[in-house]
């Protein structure tokens, strides 16, 4: 029974949950998209023509310059912006460049992608532990964040950092070895199947919600809007 | 137990049914990150009262009312009255990084305030 167990999370689950993953991202991009609809949209803000009266001071052109954008510098959290960048840099690049999963791709499929030095993978898993971390502190210093905190949304953070934190103990041998892979395959293949079910969608949403729906936030020239 | 009474429940659950989707869309999405925080004029200026959040307001307001189907005691929407009246004033501002709709979920919100008879009081 735990042998079937065993062979069934290091064979068919890893298929599964890929499939899981790569069929939820496009059904529920579908299912967003079917909430918007083409509109011919006109852009008022901001106002990518706006140049600032040259007579003003440069440190007065560049603040109505932001103005103009609807930038407010003071709402902008510096610090958590780039702790949240690095992280999201980590969490996504690791997994595709770290050498053993590539070693699994070579030796299943004989292709890969090219790896990045261990390392680099070492020191980009402790980043996005690090992150984990203090979004983590966050949750439970701030007033402001606890107060919207729900159980699933520390949930949903272990479930994140699961793999990195196993990742990790793998990579530095902590514990038995064959146990924690074990352990690293059903977090890794658990968070891919929770991605397109769980607030983790914004990874599409980010960017359809950017680039496809007007709005005074939207980037490029998006063609759609809201229709509930 | 007679203020129970006096919430009719028939029109708030007309207007969750009718905009169900984009309500079960802006709850499930929203990451309960916070930093809709400081797009809010309103929160600022009240000294980072986290109830000012926008998050927060579309969460206890819609949100709610959307999690218990619409069945809440008179005294629950009145605190929602004061949460999307007194604690929002629509400006549209504020920002969400994944670009929830926070202003037309806070307007549902209005919405079922109004059915019942809550509106904003100028004169408090
Ligand atoms: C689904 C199937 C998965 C399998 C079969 C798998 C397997 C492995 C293996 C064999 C290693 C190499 C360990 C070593 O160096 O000896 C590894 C490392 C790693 N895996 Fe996975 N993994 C999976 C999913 C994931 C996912 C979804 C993530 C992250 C989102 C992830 C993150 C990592 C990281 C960060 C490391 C390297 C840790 C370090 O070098 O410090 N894995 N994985
Ligand atoms: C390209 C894809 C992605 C983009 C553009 C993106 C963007 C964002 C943004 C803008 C936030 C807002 C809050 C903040 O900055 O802290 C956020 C939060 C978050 N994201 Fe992503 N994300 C992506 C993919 C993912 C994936 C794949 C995961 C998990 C597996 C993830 C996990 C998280 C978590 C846990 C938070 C909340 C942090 C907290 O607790 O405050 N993201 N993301």
């Amino acid at each position: 029974m735990i042998g079937f167990l065993i062979t069934f999370i290091k064979g068919p689950l890893i298929w599964i949950s890929f499939i899981v993953f790569g069929g939820g991202l496009i059904v529920q991009t579908f299912r967003l998209l079917k909430l918007t609809q083409k509109k011919e949209t006109r852009r008022i803000v901001p106002d990518k023509a706006f140049k600032p009266p040259t007579e003003l001071s440069k440190k007065e052109r560049f603040l109505r310059y932001l103005m103009s954008q609807r930038v407010n510098p003071l709402a902008l959290n510096i610090c958590l912006v780039l702790v949240s960048f690095i992280f999201h840099v980590c969490l996504i690049m690791t997994p595709i460049f770290v050498l053993g999963h590539n070693v699994m791709l070579d030796t299943a499929f004989g292709i890969s992608f090219f790896s990045l030095p261990e390392q680099v993978t070492d020191i980009m898993t402790k980043f996005v532990i690090a992150g984990a971390i203090i979004f983590l502190m966050r949750r439970l210093l701030l007033r402001r964040v606890r107060i919207i905190s729900t159980v699933y949304d520390y949930l949903l953070l272990l479930i994140a950092v699961a793999p990195f934190v196993t990742g990790f103990m793998v990579f530095h041998h902590v514990l038995n070895y064959n146990t924690i892979i074990l352990l690293h395959v059903l977090c890794g293949e658990l968070l891919l199947m929770m991605i397109p079910f769980s607030k983790f969608f914004h990874m599409v949403f980010f960017f359809i919600s950017r680039f496809m729906i007007i709005s005074e936030h939207s980037l490029g020239n998006p063609k759609r809007s809201w229709h509930y | 137990m007679l203020k129970q009474i006096e919430i009719n429940t028939d029109p708030i659950q007309a207007i969750l049914k009718q905009n169900r989707k984009e309500i079960k869309f802006g709850l499930s999405m929203c990451a309960h990150c916070s930093l809709c925080a400081e797009s809010c004029f309103l929160f600022i200026s009240n000294g980072n009262d986290p109830e000012y959040m926008p998050s927060y307001k579309f969460i206890n307001s819609i949100g709610k009312l959307y999690k218990k189907k619409g069945r809440v005691s008179k005294q629950v929407l009145e605190e929602m009255r004061d949460l999307v009246f007194e604690k929002c004033v629509l400006c549209t501002r504020c920002y969400c990084p994944f670009g929830i709709d926070i202003p037309s979920l806070i307007t549902l919100g209005r919405d079922v305030c109004r059915t019942q008879g809550l509106f904003r009081e100028y004169d408090r």
